[in-house]
């Protein structure tokens, strides 16, 4: 029983080595942004209150604590952890949180503004209710009775979303 | 005193109109379905209400979002007990003792002590909040630009040190990012705009609100339609409302979490797990029965369930004194009152000081209706518990994509939204904490401008923002909290005291 957890722990380890390098790109490159902005010294502003003071040491605690963060998984990391990790990517947890960001950002950068949003929002339930109770899910239910779900929540859920914010609540919807 | 009293009972008699109650009801049944159901977290709920209640009047729109709050602090209870599953973070604790309890097929004293502490619990926070809350706006009025940096930045801090599950270093970092998205937009002292890239919708900052409707909404989507197994509901066939004596055994617990939920909940960011988990480690280190714990204690579940809910009222301590947010969901309401005119701070008690007192009395509408809700409608929550998350989160997305956009009505508000919700997935999969993160958008802009705006006043030097008396405190006490996650010296320090508290019991 123990196994998974040391695995999850070491795979957890290398995806903090990745993260800290990135978040020490992101410190050193926030200092530098800093650093770098404007001091409006034709304004001849206090140097003590210059706009770019805090990013500055925000920038640096970031870098510090990202090094931090790298040596502690840098120890912390096992060999082989490196393919669990990319197991992990292309496993099928990994596809299901794939296919719903894919339909959020269909939804959203796609549909939205094209056509009504009641339109919009309806297609999106429907899709989404559709793959997740048939092909995404571990086990199938039958076609007719998804989709008879899918329809009946997409047009509550699409019509009901609609009315209750823009009649009733009197919010602008996209 | 008196003036306290009767500000309370005009508070009170505020909300005992029909369209109150009638929101108190339906507020507090949707904050109990959301609670109840896995995935949904008070945060989310709060956030995503937001936008129904924004043309309501201030004092209704509030009301609603508390109620919303507390009855999904609550509901979760629910989840715990029933499945296993803690219906909101809050209820991790409760799941330890809940589940085993209904698998001994007492399922419905398990709701019904878990009701009725929760209700114990509000109250204990409800009597701090109206006793400390008036000292400490008085106290905080004193407070100048020097002593607001400091209390930022213990926020953070502390926030960052307690929620950190794997290290605290998650924890800062998570605090370190949060206060560098609010680094985004035109600065307050000089107008100046930082980090916008030329983007003109960036100029006015990152809102609060798709901020954390991504974090808390988006981002929970994902967990949950992530995982594939689906637990199984125990049965409930006993009696649900607990007899005086199964409650009133266990008071000195019952004190002892509300005490340890409110001064969790007075600690900036720090939420309700943080509340629920103290208390509960403190009722096994002092009970009678500690072998108990984890295999069906009615002691554990009543002290993790007092410890969660009396957060939600002390967290309002900070919130509406200082404004900094007690716990996530605390931020969300800061923004919300923000956007219905409500300034909380040390001002909020001289320029509307009814407010407080209504905040009052809104926790206690929304506990009674929470007690009565929870101690009757025990079949309806069940069913609740059998609608399938993929049938439920395509309309939580369409409500998240609504939420985000509709308070601006701007599209970039949506894609905020997007980013914060995969941002906020991706940090949550790898155990940073989201407390703080939220914590630095909120804070960050008061603890940049009260920082420069120190320097200013002393023209650069840095000297009374360490030798001014509260100051120098709450410098210490950071200065203390970074030093001691750092393993090597807490470890000295434990053995300090281990080897002290070993010489004096020789002694003894």
């Amino acid at each position: 029983m123990s196994m998974p957890d040391t695995s999850e722990e070491a795979v957890r380890a290398r995806a903090d080595l990745i993260t800290a390098f990135i978040l020490v790109a992101l410190g050193i490159a926030v200092t530098y942004a800093s650093w770098t902005m404007d001091r409006l010294e034709v304004r001849r502003i206090n140097p003590a209150t210059i706009p770019g003071l805090v990013p500055l040491i925000l920038g640096m605690a970031l870098t510090l604590c990202g090094s931090l963060l790298l040596v502690r998984s840098w120890k912390l990391s096992a060999p082989g952890s490196g393919a669990s990790l990319i197991r992990l990517m292309f496993s099928w947890t990994a596809l299901r949180v794939l296919v719903v960001l894919g339909l959020a950002l269909i939804f959203t950068l796609g549909l939205m503004g094209r056509v009504p949003f009641w339109l919009a929002s309806g297609l999106f339930i429907f899709a989404f209710i559709m793959l997740f109770e048939t092909v995404m899910a571990d086990t199938p239910k039958p076609l007719v009775p998804a989709l008879l779900w899918a329809v009946g929540i997409a047009a509550v859920g699409g019509g009901g979303t609609y009315y209750v914010f823009e009649r009733i609540f009197l919010v602008r919807l996209p | 005193m008196f003036d306290g009293l009767l500000m309370l009972g005009a508070g009170i008699a505020h909300f005992m109109t029909p369209g109150s109650l009638f929101n108190v009801v339906w507020a507090t049944l949707l904050g109990l379905v959301i609670g109840i159901l896995p995935g949904l977290t008070a945060t989310m709920g709060v956030a995503l209400l937001v936008t129904l209640t924004y043309k309501m009047q201030a004092d209704q729109a509030i009301l609603t979002l508390m109620c919303v709050y507390l009855g999904a602090i609550y509901g979760g209870s629910r989840t715990a007990i029933l499945l296993n599953i803690p219906g909101t973070p809050a209820n991790a604790a409760a799941t330890l003792d809940g589940h085993p309890l209904a698998l001994q097929g007492k399922a419905g004293l398990a709701m019904g002590l878990a009701t009725t502490s929760s209700t114990l619990g509000t109250l204990v926070g409800i009597f701090f909040l109206a006793i400390i809350a008036p000292i400490l706006s008085e106290a905080a009025l004193k407070f100048g630009s020097y002593e607001f940096f400091w209390l930022a930045l213990f926020g953070v801090v502390i926030s960052g040190q307690m929620t950190g599950s794997d290290t605290p270093l998650k924890g800062y970092i998570a605090g370190i990012l949060g206060l560098l998205v609010a680094m985004v937009g035109m600065e307050t002292l000089h107008a100046y705009q930082r980090f916008t890239f030329g983007i003109p919708a960036l100029g006015g900052g990152v809102d609060i609100i798709p901020a954390m409707v991504g974090a808390f909404g988006l981002a929970e989507i994902l967990s949950s339609m992530k995982r594939t197994a689906v637990a199984n509901i125990a049965p409930v066939n006993d009696r649900v409302v607990p007899t005086l004596r199964e409650i009133f055994q266990y008071w000195k617990t019952i004190i002892r979490s509300g005490i340890i939920g409110t001064f969790v909940g007075i600690i900036p960011g720090v939420g309700e797990d943080v509340g629920s988990w103290t208390s509960y480690a403190a009722a096994k280190k002092a009970s009678k029965h500690p072998e108990e714990f984890g295999k069906g204690s009615q002691e554990g579940l009543i002290a993790a369930e007092t410890g969660d809910n009396a957060v939600v009222s002390a967290a309002m301590i900070p919130t509406l004194t200082l404004a900094l947010p007690g716990s996530a969901a605390a931020a969300v309401l800061i923004a919300a009152m923000l956007i219905h005119g409500i300034r909380p701070g040390p001002m909020l008690m001289v320029e509307n000081p009814i407010f407080l007192y209504q905040v009052v009395a809104m926790l206690l509408l929304a506990t009674l209706a929470n007690l009565i809700f929870g101690l009757s409608l025990t079949k309806l929550f069940i069913k609740v518990l059998t609608v399938p998350r993929e049938r439920l989160m395509a309309v939580i997305y369409v409500l998240c994509v609504v939420g985000s956009f509709a308070i601006t009505q701007r599209m970039f508000d949506v894609y905020v939204m997007l980013f914060f919700g995969v941002v906020g997935f991706l940090l949550r999969e790898m155990k940073f904490p989201m407390a703080p993160l939220v914590l630095g958008i909120v804070l960050g802009d008061l603890l940049d401008l009260n920082l420069r705006r120190g320097l200013m006043l002393t023209n650069g030097d840095p000297t009374p923002f360490f030798t001014r008396p509260i100051s120098a405190v709450i410098c210490l006490i950071i200065v203390a909290t970074i030093l001691m996650s750092i393993p090597p010296v807490s470890k000295r320090v434990r053995n300090l005291f281990a080897r002290r508290s070993g010489t004096a019991d020789a002694r003894g």
